[in-house]
């Protein structure tokens, strides 16, 4: 039955010309570069977020890489994929006919290797943004620039000058304060954070007498992070002037209506995409009832504080 | 066979579009879990519209799945990923280990429909975990067991090696082409799987004469969480979901397959 009450608006705006029509994204690692999951309607989404991409090709560590935990997952992929060149080359110029944004997910081991990757996209057909992951935790070094301020704001600020494209950075969880590293990329010139990355844990195998994952530890997901990320969400929101996009076990709409409620300006999907990929459309109806039900005008009348978000629309 | 459960799931367009050693991915709804579980189908009828899986209860997933009651619903995803090669006209041993023997009876099936010959060779701990040999109609069906309670007393891999040692006294098509003119589809836990590939190659059958349908860890199925790797002999990683289950053996690399699965 088609609705009598007009579609509201779900636009969201990331910061730098980044406008979403959708509010729903898809987090990295969990959607490939978008070729990988036909049963996903892309109509469904505000943008894709991509595989965590790296200068040169990576294999990616050794079986085995994941383990399911209660309500979660642990994985330890270790940045399996094709490098940037290849991106730019292959994937770029169909991301261009696609009418929806794709932004990459940038890793790397050092500052340079950051902005080589970052200089590669610049100005490259159907790229729409950058996601920095300073906060891989299956790599060797990718963890220490999210967990220290200083790190973390030099690698934004060399990343932003060597792009015009939006830039998000990607916080970990896997920190004292999160806050701290959250201003000090806004500071260095981050158009947005995504809060948060997967917290970092493990699991044994009693029989094998081993840890499950092959390199010991993994990036826990799913719903039993969600709490966490919720909080981590709320915190950041309140102390920052650029948009926080929510990631964390988000499962529903009502999963996802707490995050844009705690202050976020828009979602990633990240485990659900491996179990129900209709979710994405079914949270982006459910946003929308949402806003309806509630007489809500737009997604900027959803944070229950009052939000301090500056967008350069 | 004992404690083993066999899942009948009525859905036509899957059973017609699913191909021997294609794998579908089940959700569950048992609580704390999340992922969905892959597995083989066991059997197809497409006439009747039905889709077999067999499988034992290894954990609240698929004591989830052995739970269900009859007429009620399920929420599964595929055919996915890549089946046995059946084509040809090669004589095929099909290699059973444990669980592993439940991907067979719809490959067995196809084989012979496709006017080949079949040799079953099934292994078990003991005869209660046995498939039963009417499963495979229209093949010979050996055994083995660990503790000698039917057939061979030791390992489906030395019914194999007992068979390829022999396989000049056999007929036609048997001894014709690469690889002595047959085709191995073998799968099992990987201690079997490597112990197979050792006896093929001091055997000298070709790895490339043998297809394994390959269990790993499984996250999506789809090809976007690259969970379910393993090693590939050219170097990096194969993904089960999309470059399996089954594939050519000599795609593997064997020695770090066992690091990584050796139960």
């Amino acid at each position: 039955m088609p609705s009598m009450v007009e579609r509201p608006d779900l636009t969201v705006e990331l910061g730098r010309g980044l406008r979403l029509r959708s509010p729903v994204m898809v987090a990295s690692g969990t959607f490939g570069y978008g070729f990988e999951a036909p049963q996903v309607d892309r109509e469904a989404l505000g943008a894709i977020v991509s595989k965590g991409t790296t200068l040169r090709a990576r294999e990616g560590n050794a079986p085995i890489r994941i383990a399911e935990t209660p309500s979660g997952m642990l994985n330890a992929i270790g940045l399996q994929n094709p490098g940037v060149d290849h991106v730019a080359r292959v994937y770029a110029p169909q991301w261009a006919t696609w009418d929806l944004p794709v932004i990459v997910n940038v890793a790397g081991d050092s500052v340079e290797e950051y902005v080589a990757v970052a200089r590669r996209l610049d100005g490259v057909a159907g790229v729409a943004g950058l996601e920095l992951n300073i906060s891989c935790p299956n790599v060797q070094s990718g963890l220490q620039f999210g967990v220290d301020p200083a790190m973390a704001a030099e690698v934004t600020r060399a990343v932003r000058a060597a792009t015009a494209l939006p830039l998000i950075v990607k916080l970990t969880p896997n920190v004292t304060d999160i806050v701290a590293i959250a201003r000090a990329v806004e500071d260095a010139g981050a158009d947005a954070v995504s809060a948060i990355n997967t917290y970092v844990g493990m699991s044994i195998d009693v029989r094998r007498r081993r840890p499950v994952v092959s390199s010991g530890s993994g990036g826990l997901s799913g719903p039993a992070i969600k709490p966490l990320a919720l909080h981590a969400v709320w915190r950041v929101a309140a102390e920052v002037h650029i948009p926080v996009i929510g990631v964390g076990g988000i499962m529903t709409p009502n999963d996802a209506l707490e995050f844009l409620l705690a202050g976020a300006a828009a979602v990633q999907l990240g485990t659900v995409n491996y179990i129900r990929p209709q979710a994405a459309a079914e949270i982006q109806d459910g946003i929308a009832d949402y806003l309806v039900q509630h007489d809500l005008s737009d997604m900027s009348a959803l944070p229950i504080r009052p939000m301090s978000v500056l967008t350069n629309v | 066979m004992a404690g083993a459960v066999e899942l009948v799931v009525s859905h036509p367009p899957s059973a017609v579009a699913a191909a021997p050693g294609q794998f579908f991915q089940l959700a569950v709804n048992a609580p704390h879990t999340i992922l969905r579980r892959p597995y083989s189908a066991a059997w197809f009828d497409p006439a009747a519209g039905r889709i077999g899986f067999i499988f034992n209860v290894v954990g609240a997933g698929s004591a989830w799945l052995a739970a269900l009651d009859e007429g009620d619903e399920l929420d599964l995803l595929g055919p996915l990923g890549r089946g046995f090669d059946l084509d040809g006209k090669r004589s095929a041993i099909c290699v059973a280990g444990g669980l592993g023997v439940a991907v067979f009876p719809g490959v067995v099936q196809a084989l012979v429909a496709r006017g080949r010959t079949v040799i079953v060779l099934q292994g078990a701990r003991t005869s209660a975990q046995l498939l039963p040999a009417a499963r495979f109609a229209g093949a010979e069906v050996q055994v083995a067991t660990d503790d000698g309670s039917a057939g061979h007393h030791g390992s489906v891999v030395d019914l194999l090696a007992n068979l390829l040692s022999r396989r000049e006294q056999f007929p036609p098509p048997f001894t014709e082409g690469q690889g002595g003119g047959l085709d191995i589809l073998t799968c099992g836990p990987t201690p079997m799987l490597t112990s197979l590939i050792d006896a093929a190659r001091c055997q000298e059958i070709p790895l490339s004469a043998i297809q394994v349908a390959l269990e790993t860890p499984m996250g999506c199925g789809v090809g976007t969480c690259l969970g379910c790797a393993a090693p590939r002999a050219a170097g990096g990683y194969l993904l089960t979901c999309q470059d399996g289950p089954c594939a050519r053996a000599d795609q593997i690399e064997w020695e770090a397959m066992t690091d990584a699965f050796h139960g």
